[in-house]
This record gives structure tokens, sequence and C-alpha cells, in this order.
């Protein structure tokens, strides 16, 4: 069964919106409770300090999820680098997507992006197995100057129209980023893959910046098959 | 399968201690994970930026003053020690990664009473050896003044208490209300020390050596090669290799702690010895003894004068303030995770680990770190503040070897570390030995204090913490 692993800033209140939690019913989902701690903070003094909290909210968390219809569990995580963290905890459950939480009602269409070096084919996989048989409309979103985009995003469209999804395309110029953030009002929820590389400044940058970067819903990051190494060393 | 704390303290807490599983990224409890997030990058310049400081930009001109260019030997004979015990160190550390450091080694091996003395030597021992980084601020940020044409008066002593008060304060706010990732920047200033030093020491051999000249007087030191000076010489100047085992006391966080801590400690003892040694060496080539006594704590900036003209001061200038701070800086992280380990062993009140729910640090046991460090730093008793830093550390290292035997005797079944030192009990043996006989060599001042802070910690484990059992309680 396909996995998404929702991170929470679980002592900072956060919450899942409802539209999320719909969305996922479809798959497996572990809520990924996390406090960041500065580096003068031994990881373990918190948990000390703040386990018996952070448990009690992640299993309201969870059965939120399960009360939306999908299997879910938690799992919780003191740590001094967020992104790390998730890497690793996806990694150990082979989750296929990270699941950003942001502000959605009902999802009822989903903007995917292929733009960038990103493995096409998975995102695809995951979008036609998260969606299942539900009335989700996709557009699929490709920005590149190159000639054979329609082709490309085509062939990609054809893939999910296969699978009974109601499928828009759209072709930009222009800067990825901005070319997206511009159609992203339209839409519920964001798909994109690991890596492509605006998308990840927005995924894992502060909370702050990223709402101030986009305001946007949700967003799903479907990963590579095996982790990338590039940012463990260092 | 290790054993069960047992017993509570005087306030009815008992220790702490979940039962964990630790892999290479992560400590895992029964119910949260605690992610391991350093690097050997980052273990490494916690190790050479605590030391750094000191053996530069401070001894120099106060281990040459007293015996000339056989303050190498000093320097050396330091650096030998420190590596006799950061060998058992690694061992230990690679079978406990948490953190706590030599408090936890020594608690888990020896038992409750070693634990506690230490645990708070340690403590007071970062107390003291912060304070004398300070001072060395406050001195190095007089010569940037007087560099920069600002007059001090007549009484530049007190000024440079100023200055060291000051920072103390300065640095203990901003641990506790900053939460920005400071790590990068302390590895950034360990990279452009280094860079520094290398280049600045690499003109002072050629010059020494006379294949540049930098036109400077031919006034080489009288050398003392006598084994009492110069011992002596290396008791006062161990200060500068304070540094390696508090790597450990960050060991729980540490990725893949049983490569990366025994990397760390060792590299970052090797390669402090090999740079203080060539300073040394450079600095006695350069001046004269008076000379050297003359300049006291700066002398390295004259050094850099002699060989450099004045971009050569402001150059040692900028990284003696750069250094100190960062050496401060680590102490004053590592004293709050040192009391960390005690707090939640029950040896302190709990509270004095609480984390400030506003910027989610430490606050009391930073409090409890900068607090005492600004009054010692206040006193710019340099010689005093760094022998009884030393003095404390070497207790606590010579206790970790004697550990480390104790522990290879009993074998409990949960020892099993990555990390083994080679000959046997040989190296643990000459480490302790090597760490209990430096302290001889100190002046009877220090010792004296270094012992009543010793038994006062003592009179705390009998009035606080006298039921608890710690021995082997992983």
């Amino acid at each position: 069964m396909t996995r998404v692993l929702v991170p929470v800033a679980v002592l900072e209140g956060e919450a899942v919106s409802p539209g999320l939690l719909t969305l996922l019913d479809t798959v497996d989902v572990t809520v990924l409770g996390y406090q960041v701690v500065p580096e003068q903070t031994p990881p373990d003094q918190a948990r000390l300090q703040y386990e018996e909290r952070a448990t009690v909210a992640l299993e309201d968390l969870t059965r939120e999820f399960r009360t939306a219809g999908g299997a879910a569990d938690h799992r919780l995580v003191f740590t001094q680098d967020r992104e790390r963290t998730i890497d690793r905890v996806a990694d150990e459950l082979g989750a296929r997507a990270v699941a950003i939480s942001g502000m959605t009602g009902d999802v009822e269409r989903v903007l995917v992006s292929l733009s960038g070096a990103v493995a096409v084919e998975r995102i695809l996989e995951f979008t036609v197995e998260l969606i299942g048989d539900r009335d989700i409309g996709v557009t699929l979103f490709l920005a590149s100057e190159d000639d054979t985009a329609t082709e490309r995003i085509e062939s990609a469209a054809q893939r999910l129209r296969e699978a009974d999804i109601d499928v828009g395309t759209v072709v930009a110029g222009g800067p990825p980023f901005d070319a997206l953030v511009e159609r992203v009002a339209s839409h519920d929820v964001v798909i994109t893959g690991e890596k492509a590389p605006s998308l990840r400044s927005l995924v894992f940058e502060d909370k702050a910046d990223r709402v101030a970067s986009a305001t946007v819903g949700p967003v799903l990051v479907v990963r590579y098959e095996s982790a990338p190494d590039e940012h463990r060393t260092g | 399968m290790s054993d069960e704390p047992e017993g509570t303290n005087v306030a009815g807490t008992a220790p702490d201690i979940p039962e964990v599983v630790e892999t290479d990224e992560a400590t895992l409890t029964e119910n949260a994970e605690l992610e391991r997030t350093l690097g050997l990058a980052g273990g490494l310049a916690i190790g050479i930026g605590t030391m750094i400081g000191a053996g530069i930009f401070v001894f120099p001109g106060l281990a040459g003053a007293e015996v000339g260019t056989a303050a190498t030997v000093s320097f050396s004979v330091g650096g030998l020690v420190a590596l006799l015990v950061a060998l058992p160190t690694s061992e230990l550390a690679t079978a406990m990664p948490k953190s706590g450091g030599g408090y936890y080694f020594i608690s888990r091996g020896l038992g409750t009473l070693a634990g506690t003395v230490i645990g708070l030597s340690l403590w007071l021992g970062l107390v003291f050896a912060t304070a004398f980084y300070l001072v060395g601020l406050g001195f190095y940020a007089l010569d940037g003044l007087a560099e920069l044409g600002v007059s001090v008066g007549s009484s530049p002593g007190i000024v440079v208490s100023v200055i060291a008060v000051l920072a103390g304060v300065g640095f203990t706010l901003l641990n506790i209300t900053g939460t920005e990732n400071a790590a990068k920047l302390q590895n950034g200033i360990v990279a452009l020390l280094l860079s520094m030093l290398v280049a600045f020491l690499s003109f002072g051999l050629l010059e020494a050596f006379g294949v540049v000249d930098a036109g400077t007087p031919p006034g080489e030191a009288v050398n003392v090669w006598e084994v009492g000076p110069v011992l002596s010489v290396a008791a006062l100047v161990f200060t500068s290799y304070l540094g390696f085992a508090q790597v450990a006391t960050v060991a729980g966080e540490m990725r893949n702690p049983g490569r990366n801590l025994p990397l760390a400690m060792i590299g970052s003892v090797l390669i402090v010895t090999v740079l203080y040694v060539l300073t040394i060496f450079v600095a006695t080539d350069v001046f004269t003894q008076d000379r050297l006594e003359m300049a006291g704590e700066t002398a390295m900036v004259d050094i850099g004068r002699e060989l450099l003209g004045t971009p050569g001061a402001l150059i040692i200038i900028a990284g003696g303030l750069l250094a100190t701070m960062s050496s401060a800086n680590a102490s004053i992280l590592s004293t709050s995770r040192a009391i960390y380990g005690v707090s939640k062993d029950a040896l302190l009140p709990r509270w004095a680990s609480r984390i400030n729910l506003q910027y989610g640090t430490p606050h009391v046991a930073l409090g409890l770190a900068g607090g005492p460090v600004v009054v010692l730093a206040a006193t710019r008793q340099v010689q005093l503040l760094a022998e009884v830093a030393s003095f404390l550390h070497l207790v606590m290292y010579g206790l970790m070897c004697v550990a480390l035997l104790a522990i290879r005797r009993d074998q409990p079944e949960w020892y099993d570390p990555d990390f083994r030192v080679p000959g046997g009990p040989v190296i643990p043996v000459l480490g302790a030995l090597a760490s209990f006989g430096l302290i001889g060599f100190m002046d009877p001042v220090s010792i004296a204090v270094g012992i009543v802070v010793t038994v006062a910690t003592a009179g705390w484990y009998l009035y606080y913490a006298r039921e608890i059992t710690l021995r082997g309680a992983l």
C-alpha cells in the first residue's frame, strides 16, 4: 500500500486541514510529529519535558485521519534538523510522498507539476493511486520552452485519462516557480516531485518563508525510489 | 540488559533513564525518537573550536616567557596526555553515545559518588575554562582598541574585566534567546581560523629557517630544557587541550557515533597539537623571553607585527577575538549539557534542565553556566582560572581512564564499543597516571582551589544524592 508521510510541528499546534485529511484517505498515512529544538538544547531534554503533551496531540491527529477513512499511525521525533528527520523517516517507511500541510477545503482540482528533473512516472503513478475513483480533476503543469514539451505533457495526460481522471494541461514558459504559483490559486493541492528545485525550497524552508513565497494549500512531494544521498552528507 | 537505576534524591526525584535503542541516525525511546544531527565536521568544529582559542592566542607569551623554545616540548607533552585520554574516551563514547560526556561514563562505570563529583566538577571546570577564554577575549579586545587608536586610560585591567563580563553576559543571553542555527557559524569560524593560522605559521616557519627575512631581530629566547619547568608549563598550558572531551558531551546528537566520535576527538587533538607546537616555535624564535614576558597574554599580536607589520598584528587580533569567542561559546553550550546530564539523573534538581517555552532553550542551565562565568571573568586571573579548569578536567580525564579499566574488568553485557583502544590496559593506565601526575605540577593555589571545589561536590553528593544508584544504569 502506498504510504504518505505527513510531518506536523505538533507542539506548535499545527493542524491538518480537513481537505487534506479527506484527500489522503485512499493511502496509508504516517503522521510525523516533530519538534525542532535549537542546538543549545539536546533533543532528549525536549523529550523529557514535552513527550506527553506531544503524544496526546499526535494521537488526536492520527484519530482524525482514521475517522476520515484511511489507515494511520504516528511517530514523534525531537530534532535539530527538520529536513533530515523527514528524509530519514520517509526512507525508513518507504513513504511514496511527503505531505506538507496547508489550508484547504474539499479538494476538487489538483495541480501536478512535472517541471524540472523529476520522476514523472512515479508522480503520475502516485497521482492515479491517490485520486482513485474519486471525482477530483487534475491539471498537469510543465514549465519548459523545449519543443517537445507539448508532446511530453500529452503523453502524461493520456496516462491519467486511461485511469478515468479528468485532465487539463498547461505548458508555460518563463521562470518555473512564478509560472506555477500563478496557477496555484485555482487549485486546492499541488503535487510535485522531489528535486524540482524551486519547490524544494518551498517545502523545506521555514514555514514563514513558505507562506510568504506562495500562500499555497497543501503540497504533496513525491519521493524518488531510492533516497538521494546528497543532503545527508554535510 | 543494563542495571536499573535505583533510589531518589533528597527531593524525592528519581533518575529519568528510559530504555532506548541506538541507531546511527537516531535514538529510539519508547514513544519518541531523537534525531542525531551532528556530522564529523560539526564534531571537529566543537573540539578544535573549543581548544584553539587558548593554545594559540593566549599561552605562547606566558609559556615562552617561562622556558623559551622548550615550551614546544610542554605543548607536545600536553598533546600526548590529551591523546592518551582521548583514546579511552573514544572507546567509552562509542559504547555509550549519550549526551553528558565524561560525567556519563564515570557515573556508569564507577558509581554515583564519582559521578556526582565529576558531573558537578565538569560544570564548574567548564565555568572556569569559559571565564579564562573570556579574559583572553578581553585582552585581545584591549589590543584591538589600542590598534584602532582608542585610549583606555590608566587602568587597562578594568577595561579587560568589563569587556570579559559584557561578553559573558552577551553570550549567555545569545544562547538563551538565539534560535538561529549557530553551528554553521561555528564551523565557518573554525575553518577561517585554521586557514589564517596555516598561512601565518607557514610564513613564520619560513622566516625562522631563514628562507625569507622579515627583519626580525636575532632574539631567540633562552631555552630552559629542564624537566621540572617544562612539565610545570605543560600543566599550565594543558587548558589548551580541554575541548576534545567536549565532543563527548554531544555524543547523543552525533550521527554514526561509532565512527565520528573517535575521529572527531582524536583528530581534533592531533590537529591542535601540531598547530600549538608550530605556533610556540615561531613565537619563541621571533622573541626573547623578556619580550614575551612583557607582551604577556597577547604576545602573539606583537609577533604578528614583527613578522608582517601592522596587518600582521590586525590579523592576529581578529583571529584572537574569533578564537576566544568560539571557545567561550562552545564551552557555555557544553556546560549547559553537563548540567542537563546530572539533572536528568536527579543529582541536581530537575528544574535545572527546564526548557524555556518561548525559545526552546535550556535557560536555567545556561544561566547556571553564564552566571558564575561572569563573576570569575571579572577577576582577570588568567593563570588561576586556567589551572583550576585544568585541574577539574584532569580529575575527570583520569577517572575516565579508570572507568574504562573498571568497565572492561566487569565486562557488563551492555558494553559493546565500536572502537577499542589497542594495547589492552596500557593506554588507559598511562592516561590516568599522566592526568593525575600533571596536577602535581600546578601552582599550589590552583590545586587548593580545585580540591575545595571537589570536596564541595562530594559534600553535595552526601547531602543530596546519596540514595541514588547509577552504576551500569544505561
